[in-house]
């Protein structure tokens, strides 16, 4: 089908520091090296004809079943053919101590498991997104494609002689009942590459699993749809970038939000808008390394522009991440390809309710905050205190005008809130907080008298309009109001009447300033079934969740988006805040009902 | 020239550095803290960490003056301008070998390429030049580096 595949077919691999999307006919279409926000090896997923790809199939009619091995993120891809069956294992393999290891590795297992499978296989690498032409040449008698700084080898054991043509590697062998055959892409980034042995990449194959499942092993959470929430933080692991600490919002770029649109962009970032939530997962699912790991960085990266806070920064800290569009066709003609973000440098003003929320939530959780964070925390509510007035883009970063957005006014009500209560127990400094106390009363009051209509008992998108947002749901959810507020439950109540299509439910009505329109947001779904769990109404909430939870793809993974009418995912993938959504629906369903 | 004279302009370079780099950082010029660099490979108590770090860092301050006081006294020449160029040469090792390769690779709770799931690093790596610290990052290391040198360099060329 033209070349591309549907989302809903991508599984993905990592090994915490990139990613890889491998499609359901044993193609692995998107890769970045060395790092999950590099430019890309493989981009077919972007472009079927210039990305690159690494094809793995049968040769004959096949289908295909796969998995996830229990408890790690090792792909099990099974191929039944009129000839018989064969098993493939993906993994992008973690280091062990026992031998040099490449820089990075993916490492392809073959075995035959009945009959005779004809296979068929073949590496193109295309570096820098498409942009930078390969070099065949070989080293050791093993194709090495090499291009400026970068290195792939092309290793095959018992898997046809490997044959270079004018742009890729090739080669067909049999999958025979009881053979094992090995692929393996070992990559080098400014250093010598290393060509591992087959013993090795076997040994590292089997090294991965056992540590994603030792890591899964350690995982406290206890509560209702236990396989949908590991399976979300497993995912959520492949997004956290181990060297920094950082927190990926997805590990792909531009894949749309609408087909043939222009909403596509780049999340290879990570978002302040999902930082409190991210904490809470960690520190919910005992995954206290990552919280803590993730605090600091947060605290580490926003230093450089304290006390504003960019929307986003990138996974090695730095601030800037200018947007630019590649000469790739896209997703199914989805263009511009964009990498970088402009929404970096947006006035979004729910941000620093969310930073000091999680640092709240770090403290809850008995961590210290030491002196210098401590002080720049009370800037950060000092900043609020003199900045909630502007109009800001608001947490959806729309790129029409700024607007009174009612979310972000509430965030900053939970940075003052937050921070008072900081104060008050003596964490950080509260020379300003009767300040914050004042301005805390004065947001308060703009909110209720501006952004509440009382005609639809609602509060609304934003100051004296009478639309709808699914990101109110967040200021529930963070605690700007009680639970048993009638306002907040006038606003889950008309957020379901007018944002809810079954178990789907939508951002916002009318214009942001793109063309187009977009999906359903998955976590807007997730929110509103955990609003439903706290305002009383846990039975409705599961039920909504039992409808959820089968929207993932075969493998547990969500994207950003789905398209109601036929269930297509939309948008980047995996999707950390779907998937951050999940988890906290779950550990507030499971809350309210025990 | 005397190892008194290369302790002293140890302990006044070190200083200035230390000082220059903080004010960068508080202009919010750079992310780079290298007390707590240092400090955060002995404990991950954040507060502890700097206190250790200090004491550190005022040891290496030292450590290196006596290394410059060796190579002044091996050519029997020693100047303010010459210890400017000595800390050149002393900031481009920390940028490109000392702090971005070599402290990596002992620091415990410091990333580094290598670094891979289930672990997570509680400090990002500097990168090359320390960029991850910020683009002014290198500029900032460089100009505390080269007052430094340029002290440790008065220090000894100090008549005695």
């Amino acid at each position: 089908m033209d070349g591309y595949t549907e989302l809903r077919n991508y599984a993905v691999i990592g090994d915490g520091r990139c990613c890889a999307l491998i499609a359901r006919d044993g193609s692995v279409d998107w890769l970045a090296w060395p790092d999950l926000d590099s430019p890309t090896v493989f981009a077919a997923v972007l472009d079927h004809l210039r990305g690159g790809r690494f094809l793995l199939r049968p040769e004959a009619p096949y289908t295909a079943s796969r998995r996830y091995l229990p408890g790690t993120n090792v792909l099990e891809t099974t191929f039944t053919t009129a000839g018989g069956t064969v098993r493939v294992t993906d993994a992008l393999t973690i280091p062990d101590s026992r031998s040099l290891a490449p820089a990075r590795e993916l490492v392809r297992r073959i075995e035959g498991l009945a009959g005779s499978v004809p296979m068929r296989w073949s590496v193109q690498p295309r570096f820098g997104y498409g942009a930078r032409a390969p070099h065949l040449t070989r080293r050791a008698g093993v194709p090495v494609v090499t291009s400026g700084p970068e290195a792939v080898g092309i290793c095959a054991w018992n898997a046809g002689e490997p044959q270079p043509t004018s742009d890729a590697v090739v080669s067909r062998f049999r999958a025979d009942a009881g053979t094992r055959a090995v692929l393996a892409l070992p990559y080098a980034h400014r250093e010598p590459l290393v060509l591992p042995t087959r013993t090795e990449c076997e040994a590292r194959l089997d090294h991965t699993a056992a540590t994603w499942r030792e890591w899964t092993d350690g995982r406290t959470y206890t509560g209702p749809w236990r396989e949908a929430v590991l399976r979300s933080v497993l995912a959520l692991k492949l997004l956290v970038f181990a060297p920094s600490g950082a927190v990926a919002a997805a590990a792909t770029c531009s894949l749309p939000e609408e087909l043939g649109g222009e909403r596509n962009w780049d999340y290879r970032f990570s978002w302040i808008r999902d930082s409190a939530f991210t904490l809470n997962a960690f520190v919910k699912l005992g995954c206290a390394p990552e919280a803590t790991g993730y605090f600091w960085w947060l605290m580490h990266a926003s230093q450089l522009t304290h006390p504003r806070l960019h929307v986003l920064y990138r996974l090695d800290g730095g601030a800037r991440a200018p947007e630019k569009t590649l000469p790739l066709s896209g997703y199914r003609g989805s263009t511009p390809v964009r990498i970088g973000n402009a929404a970096a440098d947006q006035l979004q003003l729910d941000t620093y309710g969310e930073l000091v929320q999680t640092a709240w939530l770090y403290t809850a959780a008995g961590h210290r905050l030491d002196a210098d964070i401590a002080r720049r925390l009370a800037q950060t509510a000092d900043f609020v205190s003199t900045s909630w007035q502007q109009p800001d883009t608001g947490i959806w970063e729309v790129r029409s005008a700024p607007e009174h957005f009612t979310q972000s006014k509430m965030m900053c009500w939970i940075a003052l809130d937050r921070a008072l209560d900081l104060a008050q127990r003596g964490l950080i400094p509260d020379q300003h907080a009767p300040r914050w106390r004042r301005e805390r009363q004065a947001i308060a009051k703009f909110v209720d008298d501006r952004c509440f209509s009382l005609r639809l008992n609602t509060y609304v998108r934003s100051a004296d309009s009478d639309d709808l947002d699914a990101g109110l749901l967040l200021g529930l959810l963070h605690g700007y109001r009680s639970p048993d507020d009638p306002r907040m439950r006038g606003t889950v109540a008309a957020i379901q009447q007018a944002l809810q299509d079954g178990p789907y439910v939508s951002r916002y009505l009318g214009a942001d300033g793109v063309h187009g329109s977009e999906g359903a947001f998955l976590a807007c779904s997730f929110w509103f079934t955990e609003a439903l769990a706290r305002t009383g109404r846990a039975d409705e909430a599961a039920h909504l969740m039992d409808q959820l939870v089968p929207l993932a793809n075969d493998v547990g993974l969500y994207s950003e988006e789905i398209d109601p009418a036929t269930g297509d995912f939309l948008g980047n993938l995996p999707q950390g805040l779907s998937h951050l959504a999940l988890i906290s629906a779950a550990c507030a369903i499971g809350q309210a009902t025990r | 020239m005397s190892i008194w004279a290369a302790l002293a302009g140890g302990l006044v370079g070190t200083l200035v550095l230390t000082t220059t780099l903080r004010a960068a950082n508080a202009l919010s010029l750079t992310r780079i803290d290298l007390p707590f660099l240092l400090g955060t490979a002995f404990t991950s108590d954040r507060t502890r960490a700097k206190a250790l770090g200090y004491g550190a860092h005022f040891i290496n301050g030292l450590i290196f003056a006596l290394l410059y006081y060796a190579v002044f006294v091996a050519i029997g020449y020693s100047s303010w301008w010459l210890g400017c160029v000595f800390g050149l040469v002393h900031g481009l090792f920390a940028t490109t070998a000392l702090v971005n390769i070599l402290l990596p690779l002992v620091h415990p709770r410091m990333g580094q390429p290598e670094t891979s799931a289930p672990h997570v690093a509680l400090l990002e790596p500097p990168g090359f030049l320390m960029l991850n610290y910020g683009p002014s990052t290198p500029a900032v290391t460089l100009t505390a580096h080269l007052a430094y040198g340029t002290i440790v360099g008065g220090f000894l060329a100090w008549p005695a």
